[in-house]
């Protein structure tokens, strides 16, 4: 294992012990409704249920068509912000 | 299994920011994740498209703009130019009006009572110009040096009901009394 993925295991674990995880997923999730993150993704869900049909519509179907469009339509400032306190917290926890 | 820390001021900037990008790329994962399983479920559970309505609904229940109407589509001054006929004095009565008539038509609002205590205290005023007047009204004036009327009651009359009452006896003793003290001078 790299130093680098030790190192990511590592503080992966200290987000996860300090509750900081949980914070951050609280913290992005409000920030992505705010801002009309999830009512852009819910219609392209619509357009995908439509596409596929309802009954046969899987999770795996909406996983592989809506990822790559949420990712890609994340703002900018939403980023920012939760890069942020991503390195304030790993500058406070670093060792 | 306890894995070996590393001290984080072994790496430089770049390997941190790449790690910070990382981490938060992880988080937006999740939050994709998560959303796919809320879609997916009220897919199943029959939920998710509740709130659609069809077009036609929404053209039934447009938000109305033309003059005169409200948002509804309803008259809203429809009630402005009618008349009503007065079960009292068989009057005909402006609607918008036609409340406080009714009120001072049967007596019985707040402001009728006042307006009918007022007139009987004119009445009185009035009847007294005509006949002999009560000597102990117009003592009250006298008390007052040689004012009239207004003094009487303390409430404030319109000009068309102020009366001047009459000249009566004591004036004529006083008067009589005062040219006698000027002519013994």
């Amino acid at each position: 294992m790299s130093k680098e993925s030790r190192m990511k295991a590592t503080v992966n674990q200290k987000l996860t012990e300090m509750g900081e995880r949980e914070r951050l997923k609280e913290l992005l999730r409000a920030k992505l409704t705010e801002c009309g993150w999830k009512d852009q993704m819910k219609a392209h869900c619509k357009e995908v249920i439509k596409e596929k049909g309802l009954e046969q519509i899987t999770v795996e179907d909406l996983v592989v068509e809506v990822t790559p469009k949420g990712r890609a339509l994340v703002p900018d400032s939403v980023k920012k912000e939760l890069l942020h306190r991503i390195r304030t917290f790993l500058s406070q926890h670093g060792t | 299994m306890k894995m070996e820390e590393v001290s984080m001021s072994s790496l430089d900037n770049s390997k941190l920011e790449a790690l910070a990008q990382d981490i938060l790329s992880d988080l937006v994962e999740d939050a994709c994740l998560g959303l796919c399983f809320e879609v997916h479920r009220a897919v199943k559970q029959g939920y998710f498209f509740l709130d659609d309505t069809d077009q036609e609904s929404m053209r039934d229940f447009e938000i109305v703009d033309q003059p005169g109407l409200d948002v509804f589509g309803q008259v809203y001054n429809q009630w402005k130019n009618k008349e009503c006929v007065c079960p009292n004095c068989s009057r005909s009565i402006a609607a918008s009006r036609f409340a406080p008539h009714l009120e001072k038509c049967l007596g019985m609002g707040r402001n009728s009572s006042r307006i009918a205590n007022r007139r009987i205290v004119t009445g009185n005023n009035n009847t007294n110009n005509k006949s002999e007047s009560d000597q102990e009204d117009n003592d009250d004036v006298n008390d007052n040096d040689w004012s009239y009327g207004a003094e009487k009651k303390a409430k404030k009359r319109k000009s068309e009901k102020v009366t001047i009452p009459p000249f009566n006896v004591q004036h004529v003793y006083y008067l009589v009394v005062f040219v006698h003290s000027n002519k013994s001078m």
